[in-house]
């Protein structure tokens, strides 16, 4: 049996026309969405690749350059609010 | 609540958690601030405020406040004036320019022939065979040598 990894079905299948024909391709698939800690919604601004192109992207372009990158921005201003009205 | 040097926290963007004083209040919902963030045109709603007030004059410059926020003991985020370059130009070529380019590829391709001295043989053989061919395989001064003689025969006759 097939090791998991080897296995063609848990590729993307791409149906690609190579000189008239249509031929069948395979492509690993993206990593699922990063989501906020808190909410648990989709975070916008966080780049979705392979690790092997994530390494080619700048730190900078990988999340938001803001503090607590790993919670939505609705989230963070809460924890802000929290801590401002705390001192 | 939101006045002259009330001391606040910006809430979004990427000065988020830093401090700062409303500096001008320019609208009924943008302020100026300044501190810890850059001094900015902000929304009321990304910053919250805190019990503190300093005493600053309205558009009270950076140096001031610098000098407000180290009695807290806070650090003033400081930038450097991006300093003023001029644009690079395309310089026009003179015609001593050009004439010491010409003198750089001609140096270029004695360097070149020099390594290639058969090439220079067979040129020397072609320029030597071109004069005695061209005469030759024209045919044409050696046709009217013959051919002139035979006019002043004529006219001899």
């Amino acid at each position: 049996m097939p090791q998991p990894y080897k296995r063609s079905r848990s590729l993307r299948r791409l149906n690609i026309r190579v000189l008239g024909k249509s031929v069948l391709r395979y492509k690993e698939r993206k990593p699922g969405k990063a989501k906020c800690g808190n909410c648990g919604m989709a975070l916008k601004g966080v780049s979705r690749k392979r690790p092997k192109k994530m390494q080619k992207i700048p730190i900078t372009g990988k999340s938001p350059e803001r503090p607590y990158s790993n919670l939505c921005s609705r989230c963070m201003r809460l924890v802000m609010i929290d801590k401002a009205r705390l001192q | 609540m939101i006045e002259i040097g009330r001391l606040c926290v910006k809430l979004a963007g990427r000065d988020a958690g830093l401090k700062c004083v409303v500096v001008d209040i320019l609208d009924d919902k943008f302020v100026l601030i300044d501190g810890e963030t850059r001094r900015r045109k902000c929304n009321i709603l990304h910053i919250e405020p805190l019990k503190d007030v300093l005493k600053i004059k309205k558009k009270a410059s950076h140096e001031e406040i610098k000098k407000e926020f180290e009695k807290l003991g806070l650090k003033i985020r400081e930038t450097k004036p991006k300093q003023k370059t001029e644009r690079p130009r395309k310089k026009r070529k003179t015609p001593e320019r050009l004439r010491q380019q010409k003198e750089e590829k001609k140096k270029l391709r004695d360097v070149f022939r020099r390594k290639g001295e058969k090439s220079e043989k067979k040129t020397a053989e072609k320029e030597a065979g071109k004069e005695e061919t061209l005469e030759e395989r024209a045919g044409l001064d050696g046709g009217r040598e013959e051919k002139e003689p035979k006019k002043s025969e004529k006219q001899g006759r």
